[in-house]
């Protein structure tokens, strides 16, 4: 792509289209072939340097020519052989920089990158995501990510912005798919009712007729949305909007189809840069009161004449053979990373027969293989969630398209997460300060979300032929993506850092530590509510995932906050293995037992409105499911947390392909050093092999809930149970 | 630990049950309780594990008159002294912050009933309305037996190392063993006053196929009988660590087989 | 000796009545702390309780212990008496 130039000395016949040059020229006795991008080659013809000034800065010709003319001197005199067109535009850059056009500078900016930066890319796995696997279809992604992330930060942010995200003050999610929105949530009813009809495609297909053939219409329209979404796809209600179609279907046929549906979605290599979809199921026991009196839609799209009050049984039959697959793990006994079951957990699931059954059969899978999410619904308000970051208590508005349930297609457009830490390093322990910083990190935030807005609204007011075509397709009266029900995301890392430097307690470590953190979450709710009347757009907090941010920005303000931060950043600073903890969370090694982690985390998810999450790291240790259950009623019943996961590790081993508990270094079956191992990174499974550093040093230190015996020198034994 | 007490959040409207029980007792670090003196290593505030369908906490005693090869808690055997004790008071206090959460304690070891004040621990925990579970390797046959006529406690698991015959313990236990305390324990446990389950660690190298059915068929208490698989990382005995455990689904197998032996 | 924690907001048909109600009490010499959960103190308070709804009474001992609360609804004086040691 790169375009080249040679340059032979002693040729004397040029060809060259410029009159002025050719005098120069033959002054100059060179001869300059310039190799392009569209793999040809073309003569030195100085006009170019003009042409490309004039298009894309706003110079004057003249001042043009100059620098063209400058340039072209600087090349013949240097005598050098090869020289690149990434050069040449290098040296013009210079002279606009020279003569304090910065503006024009940037204008004329070349995205792209260094030679040694695309061979260490091809050569080794990307880390920031581990949900990439490596290979040359990742590369190509990487590839793409990083010119587009360079295009994001010139062209579609504001300087402001972009400097605060360049300096870490901020983070702005998937930048390298900034010409899409974050993540999103999809009804299975849109496809039952239109079929498979997208812009662009080949062929169009009817609504299905057949259970098989509507999972196959759920995989690819999950693949054309992936193309269209940075992040998570979330389907809600699946097992409920699948149970028209399965009534009379045997167990066998039944395990079947739910076997079919999660490894069509846990399989890598099918999509985007090798990428498993980011999927996740929304499932439930009963019958969500939103839709017990909808019409259902059917076999060929059509309603059914019943209720979905009336498919209980079917919807009730195809979760639990969900669960069954998911018990067993694949092939090699290994968790299924992808699809995430979210099982919601209200008051009705308590009303529902069979319930405790229920209840014990996706306990077993969180034991065994740590699978299942459970969502905590209470009260009467109706609510979904419908993609990890994303949930909602439904409106009015809601509710009247809850009727027309293929309506109910939402999106958060942009992630993007503070960095509390560096609030409190910039406050000097000053709460008025603390507080204007974090209210001005906010505006830039907000500042962002305006401008990610009118880009994405750019590219969709083309319509079905621009690049957002199947955002934009209409087979409702509305386009697919509704601008007007898109959230916006603002997400924390490192709240227990932050009040830790402000306050020299972590917020495990005393109530008022802990009660400023609430102070802390609380400001910036009324803010974003604020915000939200402000612009009238929907501004939410989330709980970042931060898979690759509470590494960067602990490296960033080990960088600029030193020697401060040294005592501050969680991990290893010898193995460079440094993170901050995940937004709200708290330290993950600090002695808290689950009871504490989910009632006291769970006091701050009622101020976050887009779904939050605790953890319960199990490492080894396999769970009574009874007990599991025991626990997860209690937390419904007895704090506010909003969503549990447990989560217990594995080695699996290469050599043998087997798969046992514990995290080790080698296999315990064959003895094999051949292993990896696999526990969740933050919302989900991964292999340990492709963690950052970060999240490596964060393992090291999550508290398993084991028990211990302390030393009188303060060392501690761990004990076996 | 939260060194404070955390809120209680109720969730629940009108008057909150807590303020009658609260007043039931008074709070930990107040008043002279007149506390045992048993001294308790560690202390897990929460298990899934111990008691099936309970969330329990885990109580850990020192020493053994057992040295199994494969014990992992050995440091709790053979050095005791070093590690920092946890006073009974502030167990108590942790355990009524999770009022509500926490239904049970389970006691084990090393062997609880080594110790002489044993029965003054769990009258505490049980005072405090907590039920309790107690592991045993069974050598103390009259201290069960006493426990169990007056029902002091809720459920009894015992430890069973070999198939029931003076050899196969004694290679089993890793030391001397008056074997007919343990038949004695097995006899007292099946007459079933309280909830009761032997627990076998099955380790490849000590125990076959053959020796889980034996013991098995001595003990005929069907699904009473449970396995639970060995752990090769750091064992009492070091040259444990090179053997590799049992597949768990084949170890379920088994277990399943077993179980249907009454 | 017990404290009072009472939690209101601006648009609440009940809060009125649960602020007279501490009025009432402060003038019998009982601690009372008001919250706002339109304020950012109000509603960090309010989050360390789990406080959901409004209005919302919350008896602590001196160790800041909860002796009793009603949440969502407004007790009566003589409801709220029998947890105070005061006038005992």
């Amino acid at each position: 792509m790169s375009n080249v130039i040679g340059i032979k000395e002693e040729r004397k016949n040029l060809k060259v289209g410029d009159s002025t040059l050719r005098q120069e020229f033959e002054t100059t006795d060179m001869a300059l072939f310039v190799r392009t991008s569209e793999e040809s080659m073309n003569d030195w013809n100085r006009q170019r340097i003009v042409d490309a000034l004039i298009r894309e800065t706003y110079i004057d010709a003249g001042t043009a020519k100059e620098i063209a003319k400058e340039v072209e001197d600087l090349i013949f005199s240097s005598k050098i052989k090869m020289i690149t067109a990434p050069l040449i535009r290098e040296l013009v850059n210079t002279k606009l920089i020279e003569r304090g056009l910065e503006q024009a500078r940037k204008m004329h900016t070349r995205l792209g990158m260094p030679l040694y930066d695309v061979d260490q890319l091809i050569l080794h796995p990307n880390k920031e995501n581990a949900n990439v696997p490596h290979g040359p279809e990742a590369t190509n992604l990487t590839l793409a990510e990083r010119i587009k992330k360079e295009y994001a930060l010139l062209s579609v942010f504001s300087q402001e912005t972009a400097d605060a995200h360049m300096r870490g003050d901020i983070h702005l999610h998937d930048l390298g798919f900034v010409d899409r929105p974050y993540c999103s949530g999809q009804s299975l009813e849109y496809i039952k009712r239109f079929g498979l009809s997208l812009p662009n495609s080949i062929a169009m297909a009817k609504p299905a007729k057949h259970p098989e053939v509507l999972l196959a219409h759920m995989v690819k329209f999950a693949a054309a949305l992936q193309s269209n979404f940075a992040g998570a796809i979330g389907w809600d209600s699946v097992n409920l909007f699948f149970a028209p179609y399965l009534v009379g279907m045997s167990d066998r046929d039944l395990e079947q189809l739910a076997q079919m549906m999660i490894f069509e979605f846990s399989q890598q290599a099918v999509a985007r840069g090798g990428q498993a979809i980011f999927t996740d199921l929304n499932l439930y026991w009963e019958v969500p009161k939103h839709f017990e009196n909808v019409p259902a839609i059917g076999p060929g799209g059509v309603t059914t004449g019943k209720n979905y009050s009336d498919y209980l049984r079917e919807s009730q039959r195809f979760a639990w053979a969900l669960f069954n697959v998911y018990l067993d793990g694949d092939g090699s006994g290994r968790p299924f990373f992808f699809p995430k079951p979210l099982v919601h957990i209200t008051e009705k699931f308590f009303q529902t027969p069979g319930h405790f059954d229920f209840l014990h059969h996706i306990c077993e899978v969180a034991s065994e293989k740590g699978n299942t999410y459970f969502v905590l619904d209470r009260g009467e308000t109706a609510k979904i969630s419908e993609c990890c970051r994303l949930s909602f208590k439904l409106e009015q508005s809601d509710l009247e398209d809850a009727k027309e349930p293929w309506k109910m297609r939402y999106c958060a457009l942009q992630n993007v997460t503070l960095n509390l830490p560096r609030i409190a390093y910039l406050a000097k322990g000053e709460d008025t300060r603390l507080f204007a910083h974090l209210t001005e990190f906010i505006e830039i935030a907000v500042k962002a979300h305006l401008e990610k807005k009118a880009f994405i609204e750019k590219l969709l007011s083309i319509g079905e032929r621009g690049p957002l075509a199947l955002l934009a397709m209409n087979r409702d009266g509305s386009p697919y993506l509704r601008m007007h029900r898109v959230s916006y995301l603002i997400g924390m890392v490192g709240l227990n850092e932050m009040v830790q430097i402000h306050t020299g307690q972590e917020m495990h470590q005393s109530k008022q530590a802990f009660k400023f953190g609430l102070k802390v979450i609380a400001h910036m709710k009324l803010l974003v509510d604020k915000m939200s009347e402000r612009y009238g757009m929907h501004f939410v907090l989330e709980q970042t995932p931060a898979e690759s941010t509470a590494y960067r920005f602990a490296k960033l303000d080990l960088r600029y906050h030193s020697p401060q931060s040294g005592h501050i950043v969680k991990g290893d600073l010898s193995k460079g293995e440094v993170y901050y903890t995940n937004s709200t969370y708290l330290n993950n090694s600090a002695v808290l037992n689950p009871i504490e982690r989910v009632r006291q985390e769970g006091l701050f998810h009622p101020l976050i409105e887009a779904g939050a999450l605790t953890h319960i790291w199990l490492g080894e240790a396999k769970p009574s499911k009874t007990s599991l259950a025991n626990f997860v009623i209690k937390t419904f019943r007895q704090t506010q947390n909003d969503q549990i996961a447990f989560s217990p590790e594995f080695t699996t081993c290469n050599a043998c392909n087997r798969t046992s508990r514990g995290l080790r270094s080698i296999c315990s079956y064959c003895g094999s050093k051949e292993v990896d191992g696999i526990t969740r990174i933050t919302g989900y499974f991964t292999k340990l092999s492709s963690w950052n550093k970060g999240k490596l040093g964060e393992l090291r230190n999550r508290y398993r809930n084991q028990a211990y015996l302390q030393t009188k020198e303060g060392d501690t034994v761990l004990m076996a149970g | 630990m939260f060194p404070w007490g955390p809120p209680e959040p109720s969730i629940r409207n009108g008057k909150n049950g807590r303020a009658g029980q609260g007043l039931g007792f008074p709070p930990p670090g107040r008043g002279a309780l007149n506390l045992t003196m048993v001294e308790i290593k560690g202390f897990l505030e929460t298990s899934f594990i111990e008691w099936p369908g309970r969330i329990c906490a885990v109580l850990f005693l020192p020493h053994c008159n057992f040295r199994c090869p494969y014990c992992h808690n050995h440091p709790l055997i053979f050095y005791p002294e070093e590690f920092v004790s946890i006073a009974l008071e502030d167990v108590l206090g942790r355990l009524q912050s999770f009022e509500g959460w926490i239904d049970g304690v389970c006691i084990t070891g090393g062997e609880p009933t080594l110790h002489p004040d044993l029965s003054n621990l769990i009258h505490q925990l049980k005072a405090r309305g907590f039920p309790v579970k107690l592991d045993t390797n069974g050598s103390n046959p009259d201290i069960i037996e006493r426990l169990l006529e007056e029902r002091t406690i809720d459920v009894i698991s015992m430890d069973v190392k070999a198939p029931l015959d003076p050899f196969s313990y004694r290679k089993a236990v890793g030391s001397p063993v008056d074997f007919h305390r343990i038949l004695r324990s097995i006899e007292i446990i099946k007459r079933g006053k309280v909830e009761y389950q032997f627990r076998m660690t099955v380790v490849p190298t000590l125990h076959g196929m053959e020796e889980i059915q034996t013991l098995a068929k001595q003990l005929r208490v069907g699904p009473r009988f449970i396995l639970q698989n060995f752990n090769p990382e750091n064992p009492l005995d070091e040259s444990l660590r090179r053997i590799h455990p049992y597949d768990p689904a084949f170890l379920k197998e088994i277990e399943h087989q077993i179980q249907a032996i009454g | 000796m017990e404290s009072i924690k009472i939690f209101v907001k601006a648009k609440c048909p009940r809060c009125p009545a649960a602020k007279e109600i501490g009025i009432e009490l402060e003038k019998e010499g009982v601690p009372v702390f008001h919250y706002d959960l339109d304020t950012l103190d109000g509603l960090a308070e309010a989050s360390f309780y789990s406080v959901l709804s409004t209005p919302t009474f919350i008896i602590e001992d001196e160790e800041e212990r909860e002796l009793a609360s009603w949440r969502g609804m407004v007790p009566t004086l003589q409801e709220i008496k029998q947890y105070l040691s005061l006038g005992r």
